[in-house]
């Protein structure tokens, strides 16, 4: 261990040089017989589920803990501890952010995807401490943002320090912050299927055994925690759902179609605002927290306390018909106008709940409206703020997957899944038409980094083998018969390569020069089975991506391409060039010889 | 970086693993001593809260009630006792035009009822509430469930307690039959407290199950001799029965214990009224029975003229013919009165032992019919109507 360099910490990860990267395998090199890698990783992740669970109780205690002490049990309107003390504490805050964790500015997902994609899963553990701190103050105070972005950074900060202390390979310490973004955010919304889905569809992008493991035993591990802890009470007092009839999916998806307006004009308040914000002198951005603290405030002043820190129990009054549908309609415009404000101020917090916010009172306020106009509809009020949660998250997050299970798992009740899937289709629709940049992607770009966009990966249309598929040549050549016999079938062709079909399977490949000196060499009589060397030629399957072919295409002319029924039915075949021309490269490259 | 583990622990998988669990184990305790000590602040904190909200929902102070038991929640969310009694502050505060609290009640004690179905408080408030909205069978379901329940303190008067509410809205509902099922089963498990046996015999007599009502109220004056709402519930329970000797002891003895009570000097007028001019009691001589016939065809005739000229049919004028008169039953019946007078001579004969019923009846069928024409009658009338309607009892 001591030849090896030490790793290189920055508290900015944007700032610091390229992060060493880690000793491969060096940590199992005597151990080999004890633990495998693999077997290590995975025991390692539970463990970043435990240390997760934990920070995130603490987490979530701070919050509480501040809300308490800054503004008391239950806010009410018309008092001044409203505006003056989210102000007061945005000071705080912007100082903190400024001076002692200039890292912590931004999106924790982002943040995470960087250290997964440039960083060497490289994320400062100075970032979990300022992430709880200012996000405790301001979410505590206040400021409409939630805890679960948070969560979500200081798992993978817990995650990513423990792998680097532990120096495991590269690959794996990549792995390390995704794995404990999982944890840290099934560990704030206490559902694992969500959080796990979540990171598999956002940050990480692809699905593997090992992944899903590691990335499953981490969220079971830290939601075990928080619920020893804090009890499995889910986040909201689940109401009495209801869907009786196919017809009232009409309904549903008027809410999606509006949900993806809204999601739509809250991504572009967000994408319009920051990077203004962000660009103003830097004095001034010691008051954009405070300012921003001081507007959250006002409307809650005004009369609307409910748009103020995260926002749970309002959404559980939500659902049980506590407020109009005019309420509801005006908590729904005022917690974007109140999360905008906060979030591009550079005040630490997250969106997610103030994602599900607007999207249960939308909900809510479109299904009351809707049951105004049309009595016979039999949703329930409960019903419409569950599907609306929903609604926002698959429109405003773009995490459709995640959006149907989020509700699923929240509500725990599979009734409602039909106007879940409608709804969230429609909102994705609509938010993908009129907002091509997914608002992750946005603040990425904003930030000047240029990570892979997941929907977009989603949405690329992948080649296939059969797009590159030549027909079949019209001479193929049998392994069974004799050289000389072969030789003279070629004679004529302007091919300079042939395949031969070997018996009892498999293909190979020949070229007329080959044959031609066999036959010059005495091996006319010989079967060109006999002569031919024994490794057959690799086969592709027209299905398969047309990536697989570039394996090949380098050291053979030919590849066949077989059904996958029956491998000595010849669909066609690949070339480089056919595959280059496909691809669009235009490259020209020497064939090498079979010889 | 900030901390480092010595690198002598990077050579052992297994001592990794056990400064990990070591680590583990340790960030555990401190957090478990962390959450303990705020868990107790703010319990500490709810409690206050609670203790206020109750005193706000006692006064009446819904609102005030319910702001304070949700403050209490956010600082001891799980806490059962604050979520039935912010519950039960939201159903009280309910108004018939807004359901919204009654629904967000339900869901606190549906939650509730999820993790612990046989707390019978909990059934208690779901039943109420269903009770609140009117549902038979939701409201039937947990007031089932609360009186089988676990009760805390003082079970079988609880369950009791319960049972004796799901009759009274039963009663409300109309639900006769199902509130007489449960009587029977309340009056089983009745202890022997005169209190407790009234209210019993009081649903009863709403039910109208008099037999069940008579035999309360009898238990509660074997319990207390000298009860007068007992003796007058008795008295009127055997009257509504047609028990009118039986009504008359105890009428007499409750208008003795009680002379203000005016119902119960009416019911007990009525009660010798029926006893003097019923010709079918056993205990009477044939000439006592025969003059008791003449008096009733007399006072039928006296009815059946009084009847007529209130409703404006002309007796004298008038044809027997339901073709004259087709919504008045009058004429048709004066006929028959008068058909049967020559009938009354005939009453000392031994052998016409039918005569008397064939008599009263055309007396009966006048006072029943005037009954529907004239509206109730009073006086010996009431007290002939009486006598059919038993006779009428009797032969079903």
């Amino acid at each position: 261990m001591s030849n090896l360099a030490p790793v290189v910490v920055a508290a900015n990860p944007e700032a610091a040089p390229a992060p060493r990267p880690a000793a491969p395998r060096r940590l199992f090199a005597g151990l080999e017989d004890v633990f495998h890698e693999e077997v290590f990783f995975l025991i390692l992740c539970v463990f970043i589920g435990i240390f997760s669970g934990l920070a995130v109780v603490c987490f979530r205690l701070a919050i509480d803990w501040m809300h308490l002490a800054l503004l008391g049990p239950l806010p009410q309107a018309h008092s001044w501890h409203l505006f003056a003390v989210p102000a007061l504490a945005g000071l705080v805050v912007a100082a903190l952010v400024l001076h002692v964790f200039p890292g912590i500015r931004g999106s924790g997902v982002n943040q995470t995807k960087s250290a997964l994609y440039i960083f060497n899963g490289y994320i400062p553990f100075r970032t979990a401490v300022g992430k709880f701190i200012c996000a405790s103050i301001a979410i505590g105070s206040g400021q409409s943002l939630g805890p679960e972005d948070p969560s979500l950074q200081i798992g993978a900060s817990i995650a990513s320090a423990l792998g680097r202390q532990l120096e495991i390979s590269r690959e794996k310490l990549r792995l390390m912050a995704p794995v404990g973004a999982a944890a840290g955010l099934a560990a704030a919304f206490n559902a694992p299927i969500s959080a796990v889905l979540f990171v598999i569809e956002e940050v990480i992008g692809r699905w593997s055994a090992g992944i899903l493991g590691s990335v499953v035993l981490s969220a079971v591990a830290s939601v075990v925690v928080v619920r020893s802890f804090l009890g499995s009470e889910p986040l909201f007092r689940i109401p009495i759902t209801t869907f009786k009839r196919p017809s009232e999916l009409l309904a549903y998806a008027v809410l999606g179609i509006i949900g993806g307006l809204a999601s739509v004009i809250f991504a572009k308040s967000v994408g319009y605002l920051r990077p203004r914000l962000k660009a103003w002198p830097r004095w001034t951005h010691y008051l954009q927290p405070a300012i921003a603290g001081l507007l959250v405030g006002l409307i809650g002043f005004l009369g609307l306390p409910q748009v103020m820190g995260a926002g749970y129990d309002s959404m559980d009054q939500a659902m049980h018909g506590q407020f109009t549908w005019k309420i509801l309609a005006l908590l729904a415009v005022f917690k974007i106008v109140a999360t905008t404000i906060s979030f591009v101020s550079g005040t630490p917090g997250g969106m997610f709940a103030p994602t599900l916010f607007v999207g249960a009172m939308l909900g809510g306020a479109v299904g009351d409206i809707e049951r105004i106009l049309f009595p016979h509809l039999t949703g329930s009020t409960g019903t419409y703020v569950l599907v609306g949660m929903g609604v926002l998250f698959a429109g405003f997050l773009r995490v459709p997957m995640t959006s149907v299970f989020m509700v699923l798992e929240v509500s725990g009740n599979y009734e409602i899944i039909v106007p879940v899937i409608v709804a969230n289709t429609f909102s994705y629709v609509v938010s993908r038409s009129l907002q091509t940049i997914p608002i992750f992607d946005l603040l990425t770009r904003q930030d000047g980094l240029i990570l892979p966009s997941l929907e977009e990966e989603r949405e690329e249309v992948i080649l296939h083998v059969e797009d590159a598929m030549l027909p079949a040549p019209v001479v193929i050549l049998n392994a069974q018969d004799y050289v000389d016999a072969n030789a003279r079938r070629v004679q004529d062709s302007a091919e300079p390569a042939f395949l031969v079909r070997m018996h009892p399977s498999g293909w190979n490949l020949v070229t007329r020069e080959q044959l031609q000196r066999m036959d010059r060499e005495g091996k006319g009589e010989l079967t060109l089975a006999s002569v031919l060397p024994k490794q057959s030629l690799p086969s592709l399957y027209p299905d398969l991506p047309l990536d697989s072919a570039l394996r090949y295409v380098n050291d053979y002319a030919l590849v066949p391409v077989v059904n996958r029924a029956n491998s000595h039915k010849l669909e066609g075949v690949v070339s480089r060039d056919s595959v280059f021309q496909k691809y669009g490269s235009g490259r020209v490259v020497d064939v090498p010889s079979v010889d | 970086m900030l901390w480092k583990l010595p690198s002598l622990l990077q050579r052992s998988a297994t001592m990794i693993l056990l400064v990990l669990t070591f680590a583990a184990a340790l960030g555990f305790a401190a957090v478990s001593h962390l959450v303990t000590r705020y868990t107790a602040n703010q319990q500490a904190r709810g409690r206050r809260l609670y203790d206020i909200g109750l005193a706000a929902a006692k006064a009446g102070h819904y609102d005030d009630a319910i702001s304070a038991l949700r403050a209490a929640l956010t600082c001891d969310p799980t806490n059962s006792q604050y979520q039935l009694s912010l519950a039960r502050a939201l159903r009280d505060s309910d108004d018939s035009t807004d359901n919204s609290r009654l629904e967000e009640a339900q869901s606190y004690l549906v939650a509730l009822w999820q993790r612990t179905p046989q707390d019978a408080a909990v059934n208690l408030a779901l039943a109420r509430v269903a009770a609140h909205r009117g549902s038979v069978e939701d409201a039937t379901r947990y007031y089932h469930n609360a009186m089988y329940g676990v009760w805390n303190s003082d079970a079988d008067a609880s369950r009791n307690r319960a049972r004796v509410e799901l009759i009274q809205f039963l009663l409300k509902k109309g639900a006769v039959a199902q509130a007489d099922s449960e009587l029977i089963a309340l009056s089983t498990a009745l202890p022997p407290d005169p209190d407790e046996q009234l209210q019993a015999a009081r649903l009863f007599q709403q039910a109208h199950d008099y037999a069940g009502a008579l035999a309360r109220y009898e238990e509660v004056i074997r319990l207390a001799p000298l009860n007068a709402e007992a003796q007058a519930g008795a008295g009127e329970t055997a009257y509504r029965s047609g028990n009118y000797a039986l009504a008359q002891r105890f009428l007499r003895a409750a208008v003795n214990s009680n002379p203000d009570d005016t119902n119960t000097r009416q019911l007990l007028a009525s009660a010798d009224l029926v006893l003097k001019a019923n010709p079918f009691l056993s205990h009477i001589s044939d000439a006592e029975r025969n003059r008791r016939i003449e008096a009733a065809f007399a006072q039928a005739e006296e009815r059946l003229t009084g009847c007529a000229g209130q409703a404006g049919v002309d007796l004298k004028a008038a044809s027997p013919s339901a073709a004259n008169y087709p919504a008045s039953p009058l004429p048709i019946l004066q006929a028959r009165w008068l058909a049967s007078k020559p009938d009354l001579d005939r009453l000392r004969s031994p052998a016409e032992t039918d005569l008397p019923d064939t008599i009263m009846d055309v007396v009966f069928q006048i006072e029943q019919q005037t009954a529907a024409v004239c509206g109730p009658p009073k006086g010996l009338d009431q007290a002939l109507l009486l006598i059919s309607q038993k006779r009428e009892a009797a032969a079903l």
